[in-house]
């Protein structure tokens, strides 16, 4: 073959002509139409301004919008459909998981946790790596949110619902006072959790595993010494609860274990159940009964069988 | 006509802007490196916030360092294998001048928050149209110098960069969707399908045919022998060009896009094989007995360490763009690896080698220091080999970790070792760029007559 300029330049351009009607236009063809998906709604001006900030501040380098078959985390209940794109312009699938996923991230938390983790990540997420956004003034910071709050779109907004919902519940039972807060707390776990003692004991190694948990998970709200006030404290309402005043009130392992498991829907405490298993759940709650509760019912009965492991 | 001794002032100025912009690159990883490492440290500096940094990093070193680096090798061997004169160096160096102010540019508007978004298609219209203008004029002095040739046969390097400028600028265009200046984008699935084309061209339509080029021109000239193939040659320069168009959707395997496409995509990376390995066996074979000559010529040396940057780089990405892999490798730091393997250990390698080959032949003298470009080859060779290594066992930590339901909050100490280790070899490779920057300014800069080392 004689590669003269014409071949070369006509030549590959014909080639490269080909290849854009087999793999743009055909799959644009293909794709265009994609129908609006159940979950999909348009977004409102406020929502779409804090895409805008999401883009000019490159969120979408560290965190996907597409959930896929093989995922277990934040949002993981529902595989991304061509149809929850429709009015995506750009698309921001995002290409690394630095951070989570946030395709279902609305209603996950509730607007003030978003605050505290925007001005410093760090406040409720002690080991995060994501910048903090301060710069940005608390306006573009509440108009960011309210993006973050729409991702999953009638998802998030069913979530959101909820979260509104028991954020009253939890502020009234707030407001009433310890006494009535922690009764409220109580009565919202089911009795058999309530009645469940922790069934690990107490040892050395397990309040060393606990201990790296609480500061890897719980330190930015529920401080250092467990009386609620981590950095984060000052930007959530209801405010982080002060382990100091629990006992004495009939919080039992179960109770601990079902509140780090469920999370408090309406407050900033969030669910660990994606996070966390079995045992280091049990070991971080029996951190907290041991050295700010101080009145631990590890390993007490009932305890069934005895356990192989129990030295 | 013909100037007894041309001054090659354009390559001369693709040099200088690679050696500088090459310091920016990679400064701007080493700082988004420490802050994936100590977040606090730059915070509330709102144009330094890793968001704004990453792109602005991946950005110059395509566009500032590698592109550029690569067009000054081929700003030299066009008038050389063409046995003429480069069409008009005055076009030649407003378009490195034009270059510049379109990096500036890119610099100044990322920072400010000013992107569209799109992974590798972040800049604004006003910026994209300075792009495809100033890949057009390079196209018009290459193709012009080819018009006024005066040896008929247009050898394997003219074709790989007339094909990568031109292209490109038609890519480039299409990726970027210029036709919507204020968005630059799509709406939905067809928006990701199109970016990805794109995105992957980046390498494909420019990068890799541009080290070819200068890899089919550096590794005969510095062994003395002829090409080992004509066939072969024929053979990677057409494949090329068919089969790395059609792979951009790998990108795209766990999302919702056509499944057709998706094994387009699949069959066609695995397909890589065939450009990958007639090109390197091309240069392989030619080079074969001979590597003390490559050994002998710094340039030579960048060049053919580039092409076996090259051989992995391609294996791996053939190999991840199977399904099965993708599981684990995907969104994670093993891309990352693949990345820095495929810019700096391939083509990055490849650009510096063409820089070093042609520096004594445009300035006429030796290279001011041997020695400096020596500690710098080193350099580069152990950062490119240590980024691979350490984000590859980062990304297989955060891949099996996430299969196995780990969330991506839990990985994160677990990494963080290597993001140490990733980031301090970013700081060597800050001062490779640094050393070479200042070895290039020597080399152009030394007046006549004085003493070089």
């Amino acid at each position: 073959m004689k590669m003269t300029p014409k071949a070369v330049v006509i030549g590959s351009l014909l080639v490269l002509a080909a290849v854009v009607f087999v793999a743009v236009i055909l799959p644009y063809a293909d794709t265009n139409q994609t129908v609006p998906s159940e979950i999909f709604r348009s977004r409102v001006s406020e929502e779409a301004a804090g895409r805008l900030i999401y883009i000019q501040n490159g969120c979408v380098y560290c965190h996907s919008q597409s959930i896929r078959k093989v995922d277990w985390g934040l949002g993981a209940d529902r595989i991304a459909q061509a149809g929850d794109y429709v009015e995506d312009h750009p698309i921001l699938l995002g290409s690394a998981r630095t951070g989570p996923d946030l395709s279902q991230a609305g209603g996950e938390h509730p607007d003030d946790w978003h605050i505290a983790h925007f001005i410093n990540p760090r406040y409720t997420r002690p080991v995060s790596i994501m910048p903090a956004f301060e710069f940005l003034g608390m306006d573009r910071v509440a108009t960011l949110t309210s993006y973050v709050q729409s991702l999953g779109l009638k998802a998030a907004d069913r979530r959101m619902e909820r979260q509104r919902f028991w954020k009253q519940e939890a502020i009234k039972a707030y407001e009433a006072g310890p006494e009535a807060n922690v009764r409220w707390l109580n009565e919202n776990v089911p009795q058999g959790w309530r009645d469940v003692p922790n069934p690990y004991p107490t040892t050395e190694a397990g309040l060393a595993r606990g201990h790296v948990i609480y500061q890897n998970f719980c330190l930015g709200c529920h401080g250092p010494v467990g009386d609620g006030m981590g950095p984060a404290q000052p930007w959530i309402y209801p405010p982080p609860l002060n382990f100091t005043i629990l006992k004495g009130r009939e919080v039992s392992g179960g109770v601990l274990y079902y509140q780090i498991m469920n999370g408090i829907t309406g407050t900033a405490m969030p669910y660990f159940k994606r996070e966390l298993e079995s045992q280091k759940i049990w070991e971080v709650g029996d951190y907290v009964a041991v050295y700010f509760i101080n009145q631990s019912d590890a390993n007490s009965e009932p305890r069934g069988i005895d356990a192989a492991w129990e030295p | 006509m013909s100037n007894p001794s041309p001054t090659y002032q354009t390559a001369k100025g693709f040099c200088l802007t690679s050696a500088f912009w090459m310091i920016v690159g990679t400064l701007m990883g080493l700082i988004g490196a420490t802050e994936l490492v100590a977040p606090d440290l730059t915070k509330n500096i709102g144009w330094l916030v890793f968001g704004r940094v990453r792109p602005i990093h991946i950005n110059i070193v395509l566009f500032g360092f590698v592109t550029p680096g690569l067009l000054a090798a081929a700003f030299y061997y066009f008038p050389r294998l063409l046995k003429t004169e480069l069409y008009s160096e005055r076009l030649g160096v407003v378009t490195v001048v034009a270059w510049n102010i379109a990096l500036v540019a890119v610099v100044l508007t990322l920072m400010l928050g000013y992107t569209q978004g799109r992974e590798y298609a972040e800049l604004i219209w006003p910026i994209d149209v300075a792009v495809i203008v100033v890949f057009l004029m390079v196209f018009f002095n290459f193709i012009m110098t080819v018009k006024q040739r005066t040896e008929p046969v247009l050898y394997v390097s003219v074709w790989y960069a007339l094909a990568a400028v031109i292209l490109t600028a038609c890519t480039y265009a299409l990726g970027n969707i210029v036709w919507r200046p204020s968005s630059g984008a799509l709406v939905g699935i067809p928006d990701a399908i199109i970016l990805w084309f794109y995105g992957h061209n980046v390498f494909g339509l420019l990068l890799t045919p541009l080290s070819a080029g200068v890899t089919y021109y550096v590794i005969p000239r510095s062994v003395r022998a002829p090409l080992y193939s004509h066939t072969l040659s024929l053979l990677g320069f057409w494949s090329l060009i068919v089969v790395y168009t059609h792979i951009g959707t790998h990108h795209l395997l766990q999302v919702p896009v056509p499944t057709w496409l998706k094994v387009i995509a699949i069959v066609d990376s695995v397909a890589m094989v065939i450009p990958v390995m007639a090109f390197l066996i091309n240069i392989w074979y030619t080079a074969k007995g001979r590597l003390g000559e490559i050994h002998a010529d710094i340039g030579a040396k960048f060049v053919f360490t580039g092409t076996i940057m090259y051989f992995f780089v391609s294996i791996q990405g053939s190999m991840m763009s199977l399904p099965d892999v993708q599981r684990v490798t995907h969104f994670n730091n093993w891309v990352v690896a693949h990345a820095h393997i495929g810019v700096l250990g391939f083509a990055g390698m490849i650009a510096l080698g063409g820089l070093y080959y042609i520096l004594p032949k445009v300035t006429g003298r030796p290279l001011y220091s041997r020695l400096l470009a020596d500690i710098q080859y080193w350099l580069v060779l152990i950062v490119s080999i240590g980024f691979t290594v350490v984000l590859t066992i980062a990304g297989l930590i955060q891949g099996n970790g996430w299969l196995n339901g780990e969330t991506v909050y839990r990985i994160l100490p677990q990494i963080h070792p290597y993001y140490v280790t990733r980031a301090s070899l970013g700081l060597i490779l800050v001062i490779g760029a640094a050393l070479g920057f200042y070895n290039i300014v020597r080399t152009l800069f030394v007046r006549s007559g004085e003493a070089v080392t």
